[in-house]
């Protein structure tokens, strides 16, 4: 799951690359035209927006551009490419590429699927289903790594079933296959998200124009709709993708006991065990070239949605597409797989989490509670746990002030350099986590901060600022730029009429997004376990040791704890927002 | 109140593109002045320009005896003391209606007291007491329009700027807000500007009417004159759907070149000289059609003029007269004609009763400047 999935509407990389200068209200062609220089040169004075935007530039700059830049000096002042073209890495490497594509793929084709079938189909309780099969966003991946692993691992009630009437397992989760799986089950919601949005988009005229021209509904769903989804699901593959390539709960938990060995994996080698020699200049050229795919990914992403068609709006409600006889047996399959998906993982997670070891019966007479007694009271996860709800409370705070200065400094002022700041705070996005603890770990001694929990936490703001600043955005830009133009005719300066009107206009929006982050961060995994210092564990790292050391009841209990308590967090916010 | 001055003003953007070229203007105060013109003739980039969201490239704008805008001199909008409402109405969503009025109040720093008894006063002045606890989201179209004039009225602006406030409403709820609109700025003596696309609204609201096209000032001047006496063959075609004919006026009347149409002498009104070649605009108003099998002599007797055939090719109905357009030997004739509504197909004879003749000098009517609402085939050379 990538942290920064936001939860706004429509494909959400088109803000990204958006050019920021908002037109003006009236639809005149006077106004529609180009904008003249707000302040010419004989009338400049300095302002407090001015002063804002500076400052903006300053944090920006200080957060995000600073350990992006180091990563890519020290790794173009030290030449490693021989080590990035040897066995091991390129294995890495075409894991993780591999793995990433494929999920990718399989994210967005299920994501569709489910899109027409829960929103245009008359698919059975289908208001349900879209709730549950939203679920394994709120679920962190290597969270679900570890229930699955109490599905279909060796000694999973699946195989062990299997065995016992067949002779040998039925299907291992370990290795490449299980890590691509579960890659798809934790990106398929964004996908489900983002396609949905672009359906709701595409007008329902054109269809009833394809009717009324002769088409059947299947023939207009699939002849109109179908292809206006196309850049949507494009924006899908690319940001599922790129969050993939550098995931380090699955392949660490999942593809490690079978040797399935990632970039993120390998990264998490080298700093941690010294395997290379100058292991922050090799992780550095990794690094490097992970920053590459991404803004290639973000660059082929600008070029492709620049062909998008503009669609109108359209108020009439789209003609449900009947299923008529397969209505039941769709149902059902559909039914089948979404509980299968996200029931049974907690359910395993409930299971393990109560019983004393793997493998034993489930029966009355074996669960126990001591797993959660000893798991909650071990003295690692007493500091994991306070340092991720501070850690993550932080974040969120940070990153809901600077996410609304940044969102409405873009969206609701004129200037050049408004497109660039919107780049540069989104940009982590498109960024793999990875890429950003190795940033931070680079610079850390120099700024002081080396062996302390607050890298950490500048590196959760540089990953989710971004979170807030779409939150912020997207419905900032539908806005008319007549509301602060109505501020300033009444006697508001330019940074009053943006504190007054803009700012307050965006706080739900950007307090939700904060809100976000904080329940992201807080079972964060990857930044955490690259940035781990003593003392400076995290929940999900807490975990994550618990596994490792072959405390799986233990892990499982803990993980229950955190997936019940995120899922409880993210409705209170669900609910706040109806 | 106050008058607002505009000198030369001229608006450049930076890609080139004429935004207003050495603009003229001078609104009197407590004038209701419209601008109208086609899509990016330049009247929202000249209210703008008033407001202080652009700023000119060359001129200058006064507001009362205050400079705001002209060269080394470009006073922010919030301190030209102005009130605008936009086509949008923007008002708040976060804030009651009661905050969004008061806005301009808290602004100038007014005590909470008298921030209640305007508030009062303008609720009752915009038929909208007892709102001022709602939600604007709330509200229909009409209401937010009247919190939006409210809010731009509230502070007693020197100006109130009207930027298509009009223009996003429904068509009954506009005619009913027109009226209320002049009554309430003609009773507190505002000084209004107020740009529309609708010509209508334009003629019927304002003192003057300014018709500006290509960011130049085409004609001023009040509404009965504008439509009666229009000073170009453009300014005719944009505001009344007048036919163009090319041709030559001698002391006997005018010829159009390479058409039938020929006007009487007394019958036309010039604009500049009265002879020579040149063009005349023909109103709608202007133009009688009779029944091509009426007896021609009937009609004949009175003018020398000789009537053309034509063929009806559109007929709408209209309140004031059914609003036809004419095929007449190969020019699209737009009349208004009273009574009985012709048939689509009707032949029918077209008579002049009244032309405006234009001099070529005096009227260069470049065609493509005006892009035409209606149909309007030039005939001739």
């Amino acid at each position: 799951m990538p942290p920064a999935a936001p939860p706004g509407p429509g494909p959400v990389r088109r803000d990204r690359v958006r050019p920021t200068v908002p037109a003006t209200t009236s639809g005149t062609a006077a106004s529609a035209g180009p904008q003249p220089q707000r302040r010419p040169r004989w009338a400049a004075p300095w302002d407090g927006i001015d002063g804002l935007r500076a400052v903006l530039w300053l944090v920006c700059g200080a957060v995000i551009l600073l350990p992006l830049s180091a990563i890519v000096v020290l790794a173009i002042t030290n030449n490693h490419l021989p080590l990035l073209l040897s066995g091991d890495v390129v294995e890495a490497a075409r894991n993780s590429v591999v793995s990433a594509a494929t999920s990718a793929v399989g994210a967005v084709l299920v994501g569709t699927i489910l899109a027409l079938l829960l929103d245009r189909s008359d698919l059975r309780g289908r208001r349900t289903l879209r709730l549950l099969a939203l679920t394994p966003l709120l679920v962190p991946p290597f969270v679900g790594a570890i229930a699955w692993i109490g599905i279909a691992g060796p000694t999973g009630p699946v195989n062990r079933a299997w065995t016992e009437w067949f002779g040998g397992p039925l299907w291992i989760i370990y290795g490449g296959d299980g890590v691509v799986f579960l890659l798809i089950v934790h990106s398929y919601p964004i996908a489900y998200i983002i396609m949905s949005a672009a359906l709701r988009r595409v007008p329902s005229d054109l269809e009833q124009a394809a009717r009324i021209s002769g088409a059947s509904l299947l023939r207009s769903v699939t002849g109109i709709t179908l292809p206006l989804l196309r850049p949507a699901a494009f924006s899908a593959f690319t940001l599922i993708a790129v969050s993939n390539l550098a995931d380090f709960g699955i392949p660490s938990i999942i593809g490690l006991p079978e040797r399935f060995v990632t970039l993120s994996t390998l990264v998490y080698r080298y700093i941690q065990s010294g395997t290379v020699e100058s292991p922050l200049e090799v992780v550095a050229t990794i690094g490097v070239v992970l920053l590459g795919v991404a803004v290639l990914s973000m660059v082929i992403d600008l070029l492709v949605n620049r062909t998008r068609v503009e669609l109108d709006q359209s108020s009439a409600p789209p003609q449900p597409i009947r299923l008529g006889r397969a209505r039941a047996a769709t149902s059902i399959v559909a039914w089948t797989l979404v509980l299968a998906i996200t029931l049974l993982p907690l359910l395993a997670l409930t299971s393990q989490a109560l019983l004393p070891a793997p493998g034993v019966p489930l029966a009355w007479e074996n669960l126990t509670l001591d797993n959660i007694v000893r798991a909650t009271t071990a003295p690692g996860t007493i500091v994991g746990a306070t340092n991720s709800v501070m850690l993550s409370v932080l974040a969120g705070l940070i990153c809901t002030v600077l996410g609304l200065a940044v969102g409405t400094i873009v969206t609701r002022t004129r200037a050049r350099s408004n497109a660039a700041l919107a780049t540069v705070a989104l940009l982590p996005q498109a960024i793999p986590g990875l890429v950003i603890a190795v940033g931070w770990l680079i610079i850390a001694p120099r700024i002081g901060l080396f062996n302390t929990p607050w890298l950490i936490l500048c590196a959760y703001v540089m990953a989710f600022v971004a979170v807030v600043v779409q939150a912020v955005a997207a419905p900032l830009r539908s806005t008319p730029m007549s509301m602060e133009e109505a501020a300033r005719i009444s006697g508001a300066s330019r940074l009053r009429a943006l504190i007054d009107i803009s700012w307050r206009m965006a706080v739900p929006a950007a307090v939700a997004g904060g809100v976000l982050v904080a329940l992201t961060a807080v079972r964060e995994l990857t930044i955490s376990v690259l940035l781990l210092s003593p003392g400076s564990q995290t929940l999900g790292v807490s975990i994550f040791s618990l596994q490792q050391a072959g405390a799986y009841n233990a892990a499982a209990a803990l993980s229950l704890l955190v997936t019940l308590v995120g899922l409880a967090g993210l409705g209170l916010v669900d609910r706040r927002r109806h | 109140m106050a008058s607002v001055t505009l000198s030369r003003l001229g608006l450049t953007y930076p890609d080139g593109t004429v935004g207003l070229d050495a603009v003229d203007l001078t609104v009197a105060d407590g004038e209701f002045i419209a601008l109208v013109g086609p899509s990016g003739s330049g009247k929202t980039t000249l209210l703008r320009a008033i407001a202080g969201f652009l700023a000119p490239t060359t001129g200058t704008v006064h507001i009362g005896d205050t400079l705001v805008a002209g060269p080394g001199t470009l006073l922010a909008p919030e301190k030209r003391g102005l009130g605008m409402v936009f086509q949008q109405h923007a008002v708040w969503p976060h804030l009651t209606v009661a905050q969004n009025i008061v806005y301009p109040l808290r602004r100038a720093g007014v005590g909470r007291a008298q921030r209640a008894q305007q508030l009062a006063r303008v609720l009752s002045t915009v038929g909208l007491t007892g709102f001022d606890k709602r939600n604007p989201a709330t509200l229909s179209g009409g209401q937010r329009q009247r919190v939006a004039l409210a809010r731009a009225i509230i502070g007693s602006p020197r100006v109130l700027l009207l930027d298509e406030a009009l223009s996003a409403l429904d068509e009954p709820l506009r005619g009913a807000l027109r009226l209320e609109l002049q009554a309430l700025t003609r009773s507190i003596g505002l000084t209004v500007i107020h740009v529309t696309h609708d010509r209508e609204e334009a003629l019927a609201l304002a003192d003057r009417v300014v018709v500006l096209d290509g960011g130049r000032v085409q004609q001023i001047g009040a509404p009965p004159e504008l439509v009666s006496l229009p000073n170009s063959p453009a300014v005719a075609r944009f505001l009344s759907d007048a036919t163009i004919f090319s041709g030559v006026l001698s002391p006997s009347g005018f010829v159009a070149t390479d058409h039938p149409c020929a006007v009487p002498g007394s019958r036309i009104e010039a604009v500049g000289g009265r002879s020579g070649p040149g063009s005349i605009a023909v109103l709608p108003e202007d133009i009688d059609l009779v029944a091509a099998s009426a007896d021609r002599q009937d009609v004949r007797g009175e003018g020398d003029d000789d009537h053309g055939s034509a063929r009806v090719t559109s007929s709408l109905f209209g309140r004031t007269g059914n609003d036809v357009v004419v095929d007449w030997e190969g020019a699209s004739v737009r009349c208004r004609v009273p009574g009985v509504r012709p048939l689509v197909g009707e032949p029918v004879r077209v008579s002049v009763r009244r032309a405006v003749f234009y001099p070529r000098a005096a009227a260069p009517a470049p065609a493509a400047v005006f892009a035409a609402p209606y149909h309007s085939t030039e005939i001739g050379g």
